[in-house]
Parts: C-alpha cells; sequence; structure tokens
C-alpha cells in the first residue's frame, strides 16, 4: 500500500504552488485557479487522513466533498463578479483593477 | 436527540429573506424601501424569537450546534445589526439600484451565517457558517453593479477572501489529521491527550488556522482586503461589514478557541499577543494620513480588532478565571464597539444621501449645516477612542482590566499608548466638522426622521452602555459563563 506521507507531499507541492499561483499571476482567472489547486490539495489532504487514520468514521471524506462544493459555489461568484469588473474596464487584471491603494 | 426546534428565530430570519426575493420576483416594481422595512420587520421578528432563549438550558444539536446564552448573545446583535443596517439602507439604495430584493435578502442570509458561527461546535459546520456570511458578503460588496469602485472591491475582497478559506481549510485538515476528528470537545481531548511535546503539524494547522480567522476579521498583517472592501461597498455594507463580519470572526474564535484549541494555548498565545499588537499599531498609524472616511472608518476599526485580539491573548496566558473575565469584557467591547460604529454610519450616512461626498474634507462645516449629525458623529468617535461617558470608555477599560496578566502588561500598555494615537485621527475630523465653514453652495438640511430616529437612539444606546454599563456586562457574564461552561472539562484536564 503506499504510505500516507506521499499523499501529503503531494497534497503540500499542491497547496504551494497555489500559494505561488495566487502571488504571482495578474489574471484574476488564473488566481482564481490557483485558489482551486490549494483547494484541491485541502480535499486530498482530508481523504488521506480520513482513510489511513479514521476508516470508520469517515469525517474526512464528508468534509472533502463539502469543500468541492462552496469551491463550486465560490468560482462561480467570482467570476461573475469578474465579468462585473471586465464590463466596466476592459480588463481582468488584478494589477489593473487599483484604484484604490493604501 | 434532532431537536429542530432550537434554531425557530434563525428560520424567521431566513423565511423573511426567501419572502423578500419572493416578493420583488412577483412584483417588480414594488417600492424598494417596503422591502427595507419588511426585513426591519423580519429582524425584528427575530429578535423578539430569540428572547425566550435567554437563560435556557443549552439545546445541543447533534453535538454540531449549541444554542446556549453566547449564542442567544449573538443572535440579540445579529438581529440588532441586520435590523438597523436594513434602516439605513432604505433611502439610500432607492436611487442606486433597479432591485433591491437581493441586497435584503443576503443581509438576513448573512446575519443567520453569523449565529450559526457562534453555535458551532464542530469545525465543518463553522466553516460552513464562515462561508455563508462570507459569500453574502461579497455580494453585497460588490452590488452597486455599474460602480467601478464597487466591482474593484469585491474582486479583491473574494480573491483574499477565497485564498484566506484555502489556508484555514489546510489548518484544518492538519489539525484533523493529527486528532482524527472535528468536533471541538474531540480536538481539544486529542490534544490533551498526546503525552507532553509538541508536534509540527499541529503547531502548522494551528498557525493557518489563525492567519484563516486574522484574514476574516482583518487583522494586520491580514488586513489589506478591509479598506478597499469598506471603500468600495455601498455605505450601509461598510458598516455592516465593520460589525458583523468582526463580531462573526470573533464569536468563532471564541468558540475555538476556548473549546478546543486552549489546551495548547502555549502554541498560539505568543503569535495572537503579536498579532494584536502589530494589528493595532498598524491600523491607527495608517489611519492618520487617510483622506477618504470610509477607509479611516476602516483603519481605525482595524485599530479595534488589535485590541479585541488582546483578550484572546489573555485567553493563552491566564488562568481560567482571567480567561472568563476576558471574553466577557470582549463581548462587551463588542457590544459597545457595535453600537458607535451604527450611530456613526447612521450619520455618515444621513449626510452622504445629502451630500454625495464621502470625503473627510466633505464634512466640513457640519455643525453648522447639521449640528445633530455633528453630535453623534462626534460622541461615536469619542467613543471609539475611549473617553468617558460614551461607550468605549467603560468597554475598553473592562476589556484592559480583564486582560491584564502575567506577560501581557506591555500589550496592554501598547493598547493605551494606541488610543492616544487614535484620538489624533479621530479629533482632526472634529476639526473639519467644527473649526471649518460649510462649503460653497451647503446649506442646512434635515435628516429623513427615520435615520434622525436611529441616530438619536444609537446615541442614546452610546451613553447607556458608557454610563451604566451594568445591565449588558451581565448579559455578556452570563454567556461568557455559558461558553466556559462547555469548555470547563476541557480547561480542567488540559491545564
Amino acid at each position: 500500500m503506499v504510505p500516507m506521507e506521499n499523499y501529503l507531499v503531494l497534497s503540500g507541492i499542491l497547496f504551494s504552488l497555489g500559494v505561488y499561483g495566487v502571488l504571482a499571476r495578474r489574471n484574476a482567472v488564473l488566481v482564481l485557479m490557483s485558489v482551486e489547486l490549494m483547494l484541491n490539495a485541502v480535499s486530498l489532504n482530508f481523504v488521506a487522513f480520513a482513510a489511513y487514520l479514521d476508516p470508520d468514521k469517515a469525517t474526512g471524506i464528508i468534509f472533502a466533498v463539502f469543500v468541492i462544493a462552496v469551491a463550486a459555489a465560490e468560482v462561480g461568484l467570482a467570476l461573475a463578479i469578474v465579468i462585473r469588473l471586465f464590463r466596466n474596464r476592459s480588463t481582468a487584471n488584478v494589477d489593473e483593477a487599483a484604484t484604490m491603494r493604501w | 436527540m434532532r431537536d429542530f426546534t432550537l434554531f425557530i428565530p434563525e428560520y424567521i430570519a431566513v423565511a423573511s429573506a426567501v419572502a423578500i426575493l419572493t416578493a420583488e420576483l412577483v412584483w417588480p416594481k414594488i417600492r424598494k424601501d417596503y422591502l427595507a422595512y419588511a426585513t426591519a420587520a423580519g429582524a425584528l421578528g427575530w429578535l423578539i424569537a430569540a428572547i425566550p432563549y435567554i437563560g435556557n438550558t443549552a439545546g445541543n444539536f447533534e453535538n454540531l450546534l449549541l444554542t446556549d446564552d453566547f449564542t442567544t448573545y449573538f443572535r440579540i446583535l445579529a438581529a440588532g445589526i441586520v435590523m438597523a443596517i436594513a434602516l439605513l439602507s432604505a433611502h439610500y439604495l432607492q436611487n442606486r439600484t433597479t432591485t433591491a430584493g437581493e441586497y435584503y435578502g443576503l443581509l438576513l442570509v448573512g446575519g443567520t451565517g453569523m449565529v450559526l458561527m457562534a453555535a458551532s461546535r464542530e469545525l465543518l459546520t463553522a466553516y460552513i457558517s464562515l462561508e455563508l456570511l462570507s459569500f453574502s458578503l461579497y455580494i453585497l460588496v460588490g452590488y452597486l453593479k455599474r460602480d467601478r469602485l464597487s466591482n474593484e472591491a469585491s474582486l479583491k475582497y473574494i480573491l483574499l477572501g477565497a485564498f484566506s478559506s484555502a489556508m484555514l481549510l489546510y489548518g484544518i485538515s492538519l489539525i484533523y489529521g493529527v486528532t482524527g476528528t472535528t468536533s471541538y470537545e474531540g480536538i481539544a481531548e486529542a490534544l490533551a491527550a498526546r503525552d507532553g511535546g509538541t508536534d509540527a503539524a499541529t503547531v502548522v494547522g494551528i498557525m493557518l488556522i489563525v492567519a484563516g480567522v486574522g484574514f476574516k476579521v482583518s487583522a494586520a498583517p491580514f488586513h489589506m482586503w478591509a479598506p478597499d472592501a469598506y471603500q468600495g461597498a455601498p455605505l450601509p455594507i461598510t458598516a455592516f461589514l465593520s460589525t458583523a463580519s468582526k463580531a462573526a470572526g470573533f464569536a468563532l474564535i471564541l468558540r475555538l478557541f476556548t473549546g478546543a484549541l486552549v489546551v495548547d494555548a502555549v502554541e498560539w498565545r505568543a503569535a495572537i499577543a503579536v498579532l494584536a499588537a502589530i494589528t493595532m499599531t498598524a491600523g491607527n498609524l495608517i489611519a492618520i494620513q487617510q483622506t477618504n472616511l470610509k477607509r479611516l472608518v476602516a483603519y481605525s476599526s482595524i485599530g479595534q480588532v488589535g485590541y479585541m485580539l488582546v483578550a484572546i491573548a489573555a485567553i493563552g496566558y491566564g488562568d481560567a478565571a482571567t480567561a472568563q473575565s476576558a471574553s466577557s469584557a470582549l463581548l462587551l467591547h463588542i457590544a459597545g464597539y457595535t453600537v458607535s460604529t451604527l450611530a456613526l454610519f447612521t450619520a455618515l450616512t444621513a449626510h452622504y444621501n445629502r451630500t454625495g461626498d464621502d470625503s473627510i474634507s466633505g464634512l466640513r462645516g457640519l455643525a453648522e449645516t447639521q449640528p445633530f449629525l455633528a453630535l453623534v458623529i462626534t460622541a461615536s468617535l469619542f467613543s471609539f477612542a475611549g473617553l468617558p461617558f460614551f461607550a468605549g470608555f467603560a468597554t475598553k477599560l473592562l476589556l484592559f482590566q480583564a486582560s491584564t496578566t502575567d506577560g501581557l502588561l506591555w500589550l496592554v500598555g501598547l493598547g493605551a499608548a494606541n488610543s492616544f494615537v487614535s484620538l489624533y485621527y479621530y479629533l482632526m475630523i472634529m476639526r473639519q466638522i467644527y473649526l471649518f465653514d460649510p462649503a460653497e453652495g451647503q446649506t442646512r438640511f434635515r435628516p429623513t426622521p427615520l435615520l434622525g430616529a436611529l441616530a438619536g437612539l444609537l446615541l442614546l444606546g452610546m451613553l447607556f452602555i458608557g454610563i451604566y454599563p451594568q445591565p449588558v456586562f451581565e448579559a455578556t457574564d452570563h454567556a461568557a459563563s455559558a461558553l466556559f461552561e462547555v469548555s470547563a472539562s476541557v480547561l480542567a484536564s488540559g491545564r
């Protein structure tokens, strides 16, 4: 059987990539995708912990299902906001939406 | 047993939300201020339905939610906030949007999320409640669809909010991995059962949770979204952001930290203390150079969050008695801060409806054009700064007094010093109001009777809490002892 550490390392890598993407990307849609990557890392963590440490209650698996559902709602909402921004400013770049600073 | 009668007040809130949404669908031409009054009526029903729960034995819903005095306290607070915000929005929203049903519906749903955050005894429930409030706020902040600032504010808010949720969730997943459960009691037991020592997973998990909730209550250095969201949002929503979302964040923090993480206080208390120090200092120093009123309030509320975090640090440093009195003082401070903020925003909304100017210099000569609003603004600013006779004095005094414990004296001292800094920029606003002549073309005006009455009522509330805090203090005392009844066994096993 694959040891649990492999899953945790993979999820750590996914999470870090997501954080890097949020910090480095300019386009709002790509920032959102990076956040999705972070949330996938979270789901992977939950499923791995549930399968190895808590197999009879499966709290982690239920948590993962909820994370996926909330993430879907979040993307729907965020894309709607990005579309509004694009209609008003013809850009979806985060650093160009910078009328307000400090 | 599943006791569905525990949440009758929230049923009323959500039912009114659905009714308001439907009403606008059926009669699209309905006057928008009627929707506001309907929301206020729904919130009033919510508040009245919550009253019978005061002092009741705690109702436990499947170990997921708990309706004790702590929950009831936040129920009344949430219903009051929603009612005030709905009345504030009545006139403001009338000329700015064509649809208002979602706005008022989401206000009620967000308030429900706040109550559920206070009631949660389990991480998944707490997270879903948190998102219920956050999602409502993302939409409300961007509600003025054609306003560029409103778009920008909601984009920044949702991107950073989603980012912080992901961090919070990663922390939760690590804690779940260490303890094998998501219920607060289970986590406390599992953390206490570890044979001494500490492990990296717990520390990283707790730090990620602290960062995640720090984002939600806008503690520096996680505060960057707050000024932009505050400035871009419709004015009543700025008030909602600075009262409901902060109160809800602290409700969740109090439940989680006293119920689950207190066993491991060594691992997070220093971090919270440093966070409190940075938050109050950064908030108050950056506030000095603001020219926009909403941004200034944002930074000043960040400063207030710093004071509130002092109490959370005291829970980690002090013994059980200190922890309980610090929680009680924190609840009292939240009540005083909420009333002062709502009073300030009622006056600002009345001013904004007239002038459409949200810069600080826009308040020039307000003492001449509208002396009553000038008085309310002055009183609430004095209350924020913590001058006697106003709510902020009594609550901040009790907060610092209760938090004074070994190892935290420096933080309390820093808090007192920060209060002086904040007085400087509050006085700068009063200088505009009282020492300058009104701008060209500004004549004397009257606020609408509704806003005038609301401002007067909140002013009285502020004076009441400031001069005679006893009744509110007793309420917060009950709420805090309910909180600690649950975690008494936890504390006994952990310390």
